[in-house]
């Protein structure tokens, strides 16, 4: 049952990735001053806003994690951690191609650029901690780095209205997009956040997996 | 099927959706130009050198369609970053899935041994 619940997720996330890109390509209207580069936008913010959906798995679990001590919470933290890496590398590297056209510029030190790769530092600093720790130890720092680092979610949403005068627009442009672009924006979204809750899912699964043939493999080998 | 089949045949079909989608929308022969331009200078009330307009003309396309080119380079780059991220990743979580699959052919053929 839990196989075929996946299985039903991917079809729909392929589904949606798949009208997504039709609707970006095919359907949304082409913006006036950037032209067909615009289009960048739809996965590039998509991508983004998934980075905070799976930081906050991560953060909600480690939470968890600390109060009930179940290691499931700390894998399914982690699973999600590594998911919210992965869409942050997607928004770090597709942010500068549209940058060099729209700014001129590959990279710019401005407030959301810097905390968004602040945020990917800390994530990766994550990982080698727990590269580095074993068991109990490892899930406990684990989650309080996590929930640490989270702390730098507001910062990257609210960097536009914190430190004005960046390159980046204000946070409610996305909201007052015309409508086919609008349109295109949250079908683009939901594939992401989508895509995100299936590889979570196969993720989590795996790290599970993972974590039974060490416990097997310590008894009896 | 393999994971790494079915992300090379999406990243392939959506290269090909991609590269339908973003076709030049208006498709100008020099022909077409040429019609055109002879259409408005025998339309105009005042002469005009039609060698100089017809240049112009073509002048303005090629930086048009530069200009465009340009840009869909930009946003090909993007979609081909973004979607070999998620290959690599999806191609990374295959080869740990393997690897796990093996120990575990190990640990039953061992546990199998044992009995």
């Amino acid at each position: 049952m839990g196989n075929l619940k996946t299985k039903i997720i991917g079809v729909i996330t392929a589904a949606l990735i798949f009208i997504s890109l039709y609707l970006v390509f095919g359907y949304a209207r082409v913006e006036g001053t950037m032209l067909e580069v615009q289009k960048i936008f739809y996965y590039h913010v998509s991508a983004a806003l998934t980075v905070f959906v799976a930081f906050g798995v991560n953060c909600v679990f480690s939470i968890k994690y600390l109060i009930q001590r179940k290691p499931n919470d700390d894998l399914l933290a982690a699973a999600a951690a590594e998911l919210g890496i992965i869409f942050c590398t997607i928004a770090l590297l597709s942010g500068p191609i549209w940058a060099r056209y729209a700014w001129n510029t590959w990279w710019n030190w401005e407030a959301r650029l810097t905390s968004t790769l602040v945020l990917w530092l800390m994530y990766v600093g994550y990982f080698i901690l727990r590269s580095a720790l074993t068991d109990d130890k490892r899930r406990i720092y684990s989650a309080v780095i996590g929930i640490i680092a989270y702390l730098d979610v507001p910062i990257v949403y609210y960097a536009v209205d914190i430190w004005q005068g960046g390159l980046h627009p204000d946070r409610g442009t996305k909201w007052s997009l015309e409508t086919t672009m609008r349109h295109t924006w949250m079908v683009a979204l939901l594939a992401l956040i989508s895509l995100f809750v299936c590889l979570l899912i196969v993720r989590y699964k795996m790290k599970k997996a993972e974590m039974r043939y060490e416990i097997i493999q310590q008894k009896y080998l | 099927m393999r994971t790494s089949t079915i992300v090379l045949a999406s990243f392939v079909v959506i290269l090909g959706l991609f590269l339908f989608a973003t076709q030049v929308p208006i498709n100008l022969t020099p022909d077409k130009v040429a019609a055109a331009v002879s259409e408005a200078i025998s339309a105009s009330e005042v002469p005009v050198d039609e060698e100089i307009v017809e240049q112009a003309v073509i002048n303005s396309l090629t930086i048009l369609e530069k200009g465009q080119r340009t840009r869909l380079t930009y946003l090909f780059a993007a979609y081909i970053v973004i979607w070999l991220v998620f290959m690599l990743y999806v191609l990374r979580l295959e080869q740990q899935q393997q690897q796990l699959d093996q120990r575990l052919a190990q640990l039953e053929l061992i546990s199998n041994s044992e009995e």
